[in-house]
């Protein structure tokens, strides 16, 4: 095989999109809001320390606390047990065939392919507003992507050890808790935390849309001007993110290090597990979760036809096309943006912290408020979408590449450096080089997290389903919704396909190097069913 | 002293190497063997003492970077760039006095060819190697990837750490031979190595024992005195 591209090529390629994005910033600009912009930032520094407003701040954040274990816990175990059932390997096992889990693995494409925000505001008709819908509406989807990601790792698992069980007589749900059980923990926790966080980002952006809780006092605040204000809930925000993050990264060193044991790791885990069900109850009285009323009834309007031909009848390349170019360029800008600040801030010390603050707000603040504040000097349009977008999921992607880029070997860069390359150059050919393949490949799975995504900022004018969808939902127009639910629907379907394909290709010519703890990038870079 | 050890690792040592000269380091482990390369290559800063290149004392910054440039060392790991091609890993000798723009371009379409496929043939491999990625190269053949970047790095003091440690014995003496020869003047070598038999082939053999200089002189005048004495236990 001949290699003609550097890995890192890839990685820097995307940073084109700044140009065009730059070019056309200036006739996109109205002005008007620049000393409202200055405000806001200002405001960062005096936040309302008012003791009613802080005690409102505390509710709201301790309300989206809530809302997030929840669903978080109820996506674990929907995750869990969808994913296993939904794993050729285990399906096998128990009944001698695999065409159930290769069933079940296309039914749970579909929860996966509608954003947690459409699911909402779906539930929000039929039950009204109730606590219980922001939960719901996390834990399907992301119980459907739970799935996808044990179902991935415990096919990834060298089958040997449980089919030696299984010749030895084992019976197979001993030989499978035994052989893979084991393996397949480590990367299920380690991923496990990581939707914690994305739980509480959900939970934070589902109040924006009047679901309660820390969002919905962000939302009030910016609207109304009140940035004092809205520094207040951003900076509870950003304290309980942080303790989130610090705490979820301290557990996985501690049971990746290299003397941690089964046993040891199985107390700490129960341990924690009790923890958190004592969490789950004062969150439970706090939200006031009435489970009942999933029962029902339900109040769907029946008084309207669901299907009608006139509905289906939309300039559909038009509202896929703009769908899609937000998705790139968004995509694009994020994926881009941390290799980029990186690699012209590296000589300098001072910035690593700086940018790691700028990503820790990128990542708490939810796309439709960062769209809101562009507004006070965009015109309402694609761009503000697209540069919303970008900054939340540079955020994320910001962060999954900094951990990626210090579990990097030293050695190759160690060896530039003393040969006399500048840092720059030494970070770009040994450590970029190294991540590329993996970086890339998360890539492709986030660029189908941001087409879902382009729903939640459908509110800033930036054309596309979202902003149609949102619309025939706020007026109770099921006709209308159906069918761009279906077409949105088969968009991120495609599009999911599409990024695992492309992962596929990408992880089978750029192996990852195994072993250790497994980072998150490598964990969500990883393709989904490869196993022939 | 090195920062962060309790003790010294290199005690009272002063060496002057000469151009063209080929030194071969002896000691037991942890004799500081690889201290003092790692010293002569700018990765250990001593927390006292000098280290002197061309008369000129070794800085930081660019200086310093310009110095090192000049400095190419063999690591026992060889820590090449696994996802780059060969001519890009060469090309990786060129990246300290490279502008940007090359630097980039060589990423997109690997540059200087004929210079890449030149260095490849001195250590006797095909240039037709030169699109191959790394990572698929046998043990052989990234030895000698990496001792070519060093020559593409135009090094003027070659240094290697323990390079024929994990070779078989043919392999481990064809790599020595080819260090030797290239290690000729106008370029100088330091090499540290494991067993005292094969010094025959240096001007001049270094011993160290518990950071410190034991003897230093012609291979020939190494007795097998001298040799008990730098592997005793102390």
């Amino acid at each position: 095989m001949q290699a003609k591209f550097a890995p890192v090529f890839g990685l820097l390629l995307p940073a084109l999109v700044f140009l065009p994005l730059l070019a056309f910033m200036p006739f996109e600009i109205h002005g008007g809001g620049w000393g409202l912009i200055a405000n806001f930032f200002g405001a960062a520094l005096r936040p309302s320390l008012t003791p009613s407003l802080l005690a409102t701040a505390f509710s709201g954040i301790a309300i989206t606390l809530a809302v997030a274990l929840w669903s978080w816990l109820l996506s674990l175990l929907i995750g869990i047990a969808a994913g296993l059932l939904s794993a050729p390997t285990v399906s096998q096992a128990f009944f001698g065939c695999r065409w159930p889990a290769d069933l079940l693995r296309r039914v749970l494409a579909l929860p996966r392919s509608l954003h947690e925000l459409l699911w909402g505001l779906i539930l929000l008709q039929g039950l009204g507003l109730q606590p219980v819908v922001a939960v719901i509406a996390i834990a399907i989807p992301y119980g459907a992507l739970v799935a996808r990601v044990v179902c991935d790792q415990l096919e990834s698992l060298p089958q040997e050890p449980f089919r030696a069980l299984r010749v030895a007589g084992v019976p197979s749900p001993a030989a499978l808790l035994t052989a893979l059980g084991p393996s397949l923990l480590p990367g299920v926790l380690s991923y496990g935390g990581y939707r914690l966080e994305c739980a509480l980002r959900s939970a934070t952006l589902l109040g924006v849309f009047g679901l309660g809780g820390v969002g919905a006092d962000l939302r009030l605040s910016l609207q109304s001007l009140q940035f004092h204000e809205a520094w207040t809930s951003l900076w509870a925000l950003a304290l309980l993110m942080f303790l989130l993050e610090q705490g979820i990264a301290l557990l996985r060193r501690r049971w990746w290090q290299p003397g941690a044991v089964v046993g040891q790791r199985g107390r700490e885990l129960l341990l924690l597990f009790v923890l958190l069900l004592l969490l789950l109850f004062p969150a439970a009285q706090l939200l006031d979760l009435q489970w009942q009323v999933l029962l029902g009834p339900w109040h769907w309007p029946m008084d309207q036809q669901i299907f009608q031909w006139q509905a289906w009848q939309q300039p559909w390349p038009k509202l896929v096309g703009s769908t899609l170019l937000l998705t790139v360029i968004a995509a694009l800008a994020a994926f881009a943006a941390a290799p980029l600040l990186l690699l012209l801030f590296s000589p300098w010390a001072l910035m690593q912290p700086l940018l790691r603050g700028l990503g820790l707000i990128a990542r708490l603040l939810p796309p439709p408020l960062t769209a809101l504040l562009l507004l006070f000097v965009f015109k309402p349009g694609l761009l503000p979408a697209a540069l919303a977008l970008a900054f939340h999921n540079a955020g994320i992607l910001g962060r999954l590449f900094l951990e990626g880029l210090e579990a990097q070997d030293p050695r190759p860069e160690q060896a530039l450096l003393v040969a006399g390359v500048s840092s720059r150059k030494a970070l770009l050919m040994a450590r970029f080089n190294g991540l590329a393949a993996g970086y890339l490949a998360y890539g492709a799975y986030r660029a189908d997290v941001i087409l879902r995504e382009t729903v939640v900022v459908g509110l800033v004018g930036a054309g596309g389903l979202g902003v149609v969808l949102l619309e025939a939902l706020s007026s109770f127009a099921w006709a209308d919704v159906l069918p761009v639910l279906v077409v949105y629907a088969l968009l991120t379907l495609i599009g999911e396909e599409l990024a695992t394909r492309y992962r596929s290709f990408l992880l089978h010519k750029h192996p990852q190097k195994e072993g250790g703890a497994p980072t998150r990038l490598q964990l969500l870079a990883k393709p989904m069913l490869e196993r022939a | 002293m090195v920062p962060g050890r309790q003790r010294p690792r290199l005690n009272n040592l002063n060496l002057q190497l000469n151009r063209g000269e080929r030194v071969a380091l002896l000691g037991a482990s942890g004799a500081g063997k690889s201290t003092l390369l790692a010293v002569a290559n700018g990765l250990i800063k001593p927390a006292c003492g000098d280290v002197y290149w061309n008369g000129e004392k070794a800085s930081s910054g660019k200086r310093r970077q310009r110095q090192q440039a000049r400095i190419g060392t063999l690591w026992q790991d060889l820590r090449l760039v696994e996802e780059l091609s060969v001519q890009q890993s060469l090309n990786c000798g060129r990246l300290a006095v490279w502008p940007w723009p090359l630097v980039l371009l060589n990423l997109f379409m690997p540059l200087e060819t004929r210079a890449c496929a030149n260095v490849l043939s001195e250590v006797e491999l095909d240039p037709v190697l030169l699109a191959v990625p790394v990572k698929q190269l046998s043990g052989g053949q990234r030895q000698r990837v990496a001792l070519a970047r060093l020559l593409r790095q135009g090094a003027e003091l070659l240094l290697a750490d323990e390079p024929l440690a994990q070779l078989d014995p043919p392999l481990a003496a064809r790599l020595l031979q080819l260090l030797l020869e290239l290690g000729a003047a106008p370029r100088s070598l330091l090499l540290s190595l494991h067993r005292p038999d094969l010094v025959q082939g240096f001007d001049r053999v270094i011993g160290l024992r518990n950071g410190e200089l034991l003897f230093d002189g012609n291979p020939k005048s190494l007795s097998s005195e001298l040799i008990n004495d730098l592997y005793a236990q102390t």
